[in-house]
């Protein structure tokens, strides 16, 4: 860890980018500071932040009256599902017309959801099987084995609803289909972490698991992470400008602030359902725990922990009702609604909900600084789902949004439509670009997704 | 007892075409007919010529037959070539969207404003053949080969065309020999690499065969109007030439062929080569080891094919069934059989 006696901001040596808060079981990562650019004769930091990439994956279809506005181009009034959005609207790219072909039936029948979301990063039609499993690299993995070396974490894989890898979970499609989005190889995939707590140690630990002993000590002594970092966290804090100073300070109270509200769900929890069957950190509430994981996916950009991160935020056939909308029916049997005005109007509820709360995620995003942009400046977060209407089971006009300007790449405001049929592999190898990982093909790419850059 | 689904469905049909004729408008909807009776499976249709209005109309001509998208099935985009020559645009293409209901609204309307609502024709192709099972699915041409000549050079899919598709069958040239013919004409090259490179046998059904076969013109106002009273195909016929006329039939020949091979309605020559000229002439040389044919008009036919075009082209739209074996296959009324 750097100590250094004279301030880095006054020396003009750079604080290397890896520089890491070392405590008993803790290791914190920083975010991106002036310190680490080296000072040029102009005074400005020159460092170029990493581009990275998320990917919120929703299930079961959109009821795309509420998703598409009717007009293409700069946008104007954003419609139902996307109001929540309506203040990032300028770093918003909307993308219609892509297409899976590999989501379809081709020739494998029934099966629409375990179809889809297995390829959706795969591009491959995965074989229909409970337990002969075969599907294909996931993109976000190429790029996780490409560039996760300058990362503690080459990817992140993330999730909030079921981790299930057994069974069938539609018609024949094993939930390793459903239940995952990232693929390793063509055989395994990577579970999502559901437990915001177990990712909060992964985050900021050492790499090895706490004991439960260790868990309960510190619980029982109501410690912060960041109190076993504090010495360290003085001593870095002395060489710092006052502007990296309040940035620092953000960030460790963005932790602190996490911590917190794992703390309370964790209380929650054993007062709501002490037989609850979710994992030790889960929280009950969809908005807490989705709140939490995507703060942490945030910390971790902001970071530089991962590059590449994959969030299912549910799966696809999820039977979750939302009570706190007042929708007690499951949502996937909703969203088979054969067109009936009440039950698309919960389908259009839940749909307007969970963008709700991916809003909150971008507002955390774009309210933090890197160097003079946002961290959202040099992101690319995609927001999507594998079906276009659910009740229908179409697999082309894909909802896809795009948020962030991949490193001030993308031209964003606007909607944009690719041509029908288009494959969303093409804006895969797009984004794969932007990664520093050059492909000529991926799944069933075409070509490379035009109109998304600057002019 | 196979798995519902499991049997294979009637043959997928990819119909590529310029409109540069008014029968392969009559053709779509003979297709449609011929889908209807189980004989085939209209899998997407693509045009040769960067020409929205013409596409505009075929895609209405598609929802016509298709009907919305409904579970499971969407309307696929009409597939359009993004280079070349608009060419001309017949007002059998455009007077249909003018035709409007007592009330004052539009009976069609046109859905395709810029090549974003047009589909990539390789793309399209490469992705319905994937629905297809291997040898069941057979492409008809009426119109320069360009858009069959690019598939072959996109990646994967010549291997992709020779594991699924049974033959090709191409309205165009003059057998065995004769005068040049327009669609081979207009795209010398692809021609030329369609007959030397298509991975399956391919059928010519010549300028002659069409020529022999004027598709009757009364049927429009009769049983096309007594079928369904508004059909975009019936007013593009009304709006082509100033009424009555008959059509000669080159992509109807060649659709009810590809359909339904076995039912007698032309002679087949014996295997050969089929060389294209420059002047854009055809000439056939017989030989065992050849992988082309072409159609023989057999004037004894002729009857009943005319009605036969006029009972499929005209009939009222087939909802379609999702799984649908081939063994219900309605078999055509054979004249002479019980």
């Amino acid at each position: 860890m750097m100590t250094p006696e004279t301030p880095a901001f006054l020396t003009g040596r750079a604080l290397p980018r890896r520089t890491i808060l070392r405590g008993i079981g803790a290791a914190i990562g920083l975010p991106f500071l002036e310190a680490m650019s080296p000072v040029t004769a102009a005074g400005a930091g020159q460092g170029i932040a990493p581009v990275r990439m998320a990917f919120f994956y929703v299930p079961n279809g959109i009821v795309m009256d509420a998703w598409n506005p009717g007009y293409e181009g700069k946008f104007a009034e954003l419609p139902r599902a996307l109001k929540a959005l309506d203040p990032y609207k300028q770093d918003m790219l909307q993308i219609g017309n892509l297409t899976h072909n590999t989501g379809r039936a081709l020739l494998d029948g029934a099966g629409d959801h375990g179809r889809c979301c297995g390829s959706y990063l795969t591009g491959v039609q995965v074989k229909k099987s409970v337990v002969e499993i075969k599907s294909s690299v996931s993109f976000d993995q190429i790029v996780a084995a490409e560039i996760g070396k300058q990362t503690r974490f080459p990817s992140l894989e993330l999730g909030m609803d079921d981790a299930r890898q057994a069974g069938d979970c539609d018609s024949g499609y094993s939930c390793a289909y459903t239940n995952n989005l990232a693929w390793r190889s063509e055989t395994q995939p990577l579970p999502p972490t559901l437990d915001p707590r177990a990712l909060f140690e992964r985050m900021f630990g050492t790499g090895r698991p706490m004991t439960p002993e260790q868990r309960a000590r510190q619980l029982m002594d109501r410690r912060s992470v960041l109190d076993f970092v504090a010495e360290g966290t003085h001593k870095l804090e002395a060489g710092l400008g006052p502007s990296d100073r309040r940035k620092l300070d953000e960030y460790l109270s963005s932790i602190r602030e996490v911590e917190r509200q794992l703390e309370r769900s964790e209380k929650e929890n054993t007062q709501i359902d002490p037989h609850m069957d979710k994992p030790y950190g889960v929280p009950a509430d969809f908005a807490e725990h989705f709140k939490l994981m995507s703060t942490m996916i945030a910390i971790a950009f902001q970071a530089d922990l991962t590059r590449v991160v994959t969030f299912l935020v549910t799966r696809e056939g999820s039977l979750r009702p939302y009570r706190e909308l007042g929708i007690a029916d499951g949502h996937h049997p909703l969203t088979h609604h054969r067109n009936q005005p009440d039950l698309m109007e919960k389908v259009r509820k839940i749909n307007e909900y969970h963008v709700q709360q991916f809003a909150g995620f971008i507002e955390k995003m774009k309210s933090t600084k890197e160097g003079d942009r946002s961290l959202l400046d040099n992101c690319m977060i995609v927001y999507g789902a594998g079906m276009s209407d659910g009740n229908a089971h179409l697999h082309e006009d894909l909802p896809t949004l795009l948020l962030g300007r991949g490193g001030n790449t993308f031209k964003t405001g606007r909607r944009m439509l690719a041509r029908r049929e288009t494959p969303m592999c093409n804006l895969f190898l797009t984004m794969m670009d932007r990664m520093g990982v050059r492909m000529d093909r991926f799944g069933d790419s075409t070509g490379r997704l035009q109109g998304l850059d600057l002019g | 007892m196979p798995q519902r689904g499991a049997e294979k469905p009637a043959a997928g049909v990819f119909f590529d075409t310029d409109f540069s004729t008014i029968d392969s408008v009559l053709a779509v909807g003979l297709l449609y007919g011929l889908q209807g009776k189980n004989n085939c499976r209209v899998a997407i249709v693509t045009v040769s010529r960067p020409n929205l209005a013409v596409v505009g109309f075929a895609d209405a001509v598609e929802r016509f037959y298709r009907g919305p998208a409904g579970n499971f099935a969407q309307v696929p985009p009409v597939g359009m070539a993004t280079t070349g020559s608009p060419g001309e645009t017949s007002p059998a293409f455009v007077e249909p969207f003018r035709k409007k209901k007592p009330d004052g609204t539009l009976v069609y309307r046109n859905q395709v404003r810029s090549v974003i609502d047009t589909g990539d024709p390789n793309t399209l192709i490469r992705n319905y053949l994937e629905a297809q099972y291997d040898g069941n699915a057979i492409f008809v041409l009426s119109g320069p080969a360009t858009n069959l000549a690019a598939a072959l050079a996109f990646p994967g899919l010549k291997e992709m065309i020779g594991a699924k598709v049974e033959r090709l069958v191409i309205a165009g040239g003059a057998f065995p020999s004769g005068a040049p013919e327009a669609h081979i004409g207009a795209d010398i090259p692809a021609a030329r690499k369609v007959l030397a490179e298509w991975p399956t046998p391919i059928v010519a059904s010549g300028y002659e065969i069409g020529a022999a076969l004027d598709f009757p013109g009364a049927s429009i106002d009769k049983e096309f109007a007594a079928a369904v009273g508004d059909n975009p195909v019936a007013d593009a016929y009304r709006a082509w030439r100033p009424m009555p006329y008959d059509a000669p039939s080159w992509a109807m020949a060649a659709s009810l062929y590809a359909a339904r091979p076995d039912e007698g309605y032309f002679k087949l020559s014996g295997p050969g080569t089929i060389h294209v000229h420059d002047d854009g002439r055809t000439s056939f040389t017989a030989s065992d080891q050849g992988r082309h044919q072409y159609l023989v008009n057999l004037p004894e036919q002729k009857d009943r094919i005319l009605r036969t075009y006029v009972e499929l082209a005209s009939a009222k739209p087939v909802p379609r069934q999702r799984f649908r074996p081939v063994d219900a296959v309605e078999k055509p009324a054979i004249p002479g059989k019980q």
